[in-house]
């Protein structure tokens, strides 16, 4: 179906990039041991629930094990990407402004947080979270209790930053999702052919902020995709040397896929599979532009 | 064209959904378009419904209809988006792809197009997380969209990737449509067409219209517009459309009748198309014959 550009305030929300990715698990601590050698940090836990937050340098990924999270957005028992969370100027106005272009509230249970974060319903059983006050005081301040004896702002290994998100879409369903970002958040599409990192395929959007990205895949053509579902798949992180960012995580445990056609290389490389659903695909990208 | 694209809707038939599934597929059908009173009417609830349509093994080509909800302000607007995310979770629970949406009747709409539009892009952003595409179609008594032009004009003003347009053989009919309006469409955003007749010529006014469209509709082939109807679904399928076409026979008599003498006829309606309409592709030039 062919899309026009139809012309947009550049940044309606006045987007900023991503505040956190949260993953719902039954087993945080496995999850977070996994992301230790990935080269965070748990520097908070939630003061009541069995949440983490987990950081390295501008990167923050919450460990929600709390069981009614989870029922909510994992199949089996397998760790999910449960949230996003982007970086808005007013996420009530963000919030306000989505319900009204047609976005599905989210359910009432408390976020990964118990501080009312507001947020909206987006693939599969994710959520897209606003959040604001990122500068003078932090979400993680209330309800969190900062680790004793670990730095609060680890630096990022070998300059690692969110690059993007990728999402799986069913069959011919690219176009209403390009229509959803594109309207509630300002992501634009950027031409068919327009590729990053080791995974060729796809559609890729652009955050209006410039520094995120959400690659949209359908099931390649001719796959039995049964096991299909519209959900977000894994992160992308974003460092100047792919090559050397490997060596170090290679180092710290963690296992590259190495057959063609995603053998590392500098443009970008595919960690292998964890717990069935979880890996992180490294890109190159020099880091944020200003946003 | 083959058995395969034609589908009967439930309004047709008398009795509980399963009578009704039984009766369609029995009769040979393999798809059904059903009537949200199906799911909740159901004497042991609508999972019980949801359930039965599960196992039916019939293909759920839609679930209808959202009424009189364009143009629509404040607790009204509010309570029409209710309505709609409800009969939008119903179509996902009998994995129904479409919700069929009528051009407003009501006296509390306005007109203005813009803020038409901009429900219509709503209805549609609220349908992409569930993955529902909306079929709009101009009811022959609509209050400002009484035709297919004009249907077709919000919906292509609109211009979301999961908002298409349904086509009613008796509304064009009852309107005298001309066919040459279809020329004005994009054959993609044909999103679903429906098929019946009436017996006698063209009602004058909104009332008629409506009363026959409710009570005195007949099968293709049964009616007073066989020729109008066969040269309809030929120039439909000369667009290239490739979706489904469902009987939309509401008639007084047959929801009194045994449900297998109902869904003969239907299947004998089936074969008159057939028998007309699949001559078509041969000789192309036979479509001038009837412009």
């Amino acid at each position: 179906m062919v899309q026009e550009n139809l012309p947009l305030p550049s940044n309606p929300l006045g987007m900023i990039g991503v505040e956190f990715v949260e993953y719902t698990t039954r087993e945080p601590l496995a999850l977070g041991s996994l992301l230790r050698q990935m080269g965070f940090h748990e520097v908070a836990r939630h003061r009541s629930r069995e949440v983490l937050l987990f950081r390295q340098g501008d990167m923050n990924i919450i460990v929600n094990g709390h069981p009614d999270a989870v029922r909510e957005t994992t199949r089996g028992t397998a760790p999910a990407i449960g949230a996003v969370a982007f970086r808005v100027r007013d996420a009530a106005f963000a919030h306000r402004r989505a319900l009204e272009l047609g976005a599905w509230d989210m359910p009432t249970r408390a976020a990964a947080m118990e501080l009312h974060i507001p947020g909206v319903h987006g693939a599969g059983d994710s959520l897209v979270y606003f959040v604001d006050r990122v500068e003078e005081f932090s979400i993680y301040d209330v309800d969190f209790i900062w680790n004793e004896g670990v730095a609060r702002h680890p630096p990022a290994l070998g300059g690692l930053h969110w690059f993007g998100l990728v999402q799986s879409v069913y069959p011919d369903r690219t176009a209403d999702w390009i229509d959803f970002y594109r309207t509630l958040f300002g992501f634009d599409a950027l031409d068919a052919g327009h590729f990053v990192g080791v995974l060729p395929k796809g559609t890729l959007l652009r955050a209006p902020c410039g520094s995120f990205y959400l690659q949209l895949v359908e099931p390649p053509a001719g796959a039995d995709f049964v096991d299909w579902d519209e959900q977000l798949l894994r992160v992308g992180i974003g460092t100047p040397d792919v090559l050397a960012a490997v060596r170090d995580l290679q180092a710290r445990g963690i296992v590259f896929v190495d057959r063609a056609p995603l053998r590392p290389s500098d443009k970008g490389a595919l960690t292998q599979m964890y717990f069935g659903t979880v890996c992180f695909e490294l890109v190159h990208d020099d880091g944020r532009p200003p946003a | 064209m083959k058995l395969e694209d034609f589908g009967m809707d439930t309004i047709t038939l008398a009795g509980p959904i399963e009578a009704k599934l039984r009766a369609v597929r029995e009769a040979g059908f393999t798809q059904i378009m059903l009537s949200a009173r199906d799911l909740v009417g159901h004497p042991d609830g609508e999972a019980a419904a949801i359930r039965a349509v599960l196992a039916s093994g019939l293909r759920v080509s839609g679930l209808q209809v959202l009424r009189d909800f364009e143009g629509l302000s404040g607790q009204l607007h509010d309570y029409k988006v209710d309505v709609a995310k409800s009969m939008l979770e119903m179509a996902r629970a009998v994995r129904a792809p479409l919700l069929l949406v009528c051009s407003t009747t009501s006296a509390h709409a306005v007109g203005d197009f813009d803020k038409q539009v901009a429900d219509l892009r709503k209805l549609a952003m609220l349908a992409v997380p569930l993955g529902i595409r909306i079929a709009f179609e101009g009811l022959s008594w609509g209050r400002f969209v009484d035709d297919v032009a004009g249907a077709w004009a919000l919906v292509s003003a609109a211009d979301r990737a999961n908002l298409g347009l349904a086509l009613d053989s008796f509304h064009m009919l009852a309107r005298e449509s001309p066919l040459e309006v279809l020329d004005e469409i994009d054959p993609a955003k044909l999103f679903f067409v429906q098929l019946s007749d009436f017996m006698w010529s063209a009602p004058d006014t909104a009332e008629e219209r409506r009363e026959t469209a409710r009570h005195l509709r007949v099968f293709p082939g049964e009616g007073a517009h066989s020729v109008a109807v066969a040269d309809l679904i030929r120039a439909i399928d000369r667009l290239g459309y490739e979706g489904d076409y469902s009987f939309e026979v509401f008639n007084d008599d047959y929801v009194q009748m045994q449900l297998t003498r109902v869904t003969a006829r239907a299947m004998r309606s089936v074969h008159w198309i057939t028998g007309h309409v699949s001559r078509r592709s041969l000789p192309v030039r036979r479509a001038s014959m009837h412009r």
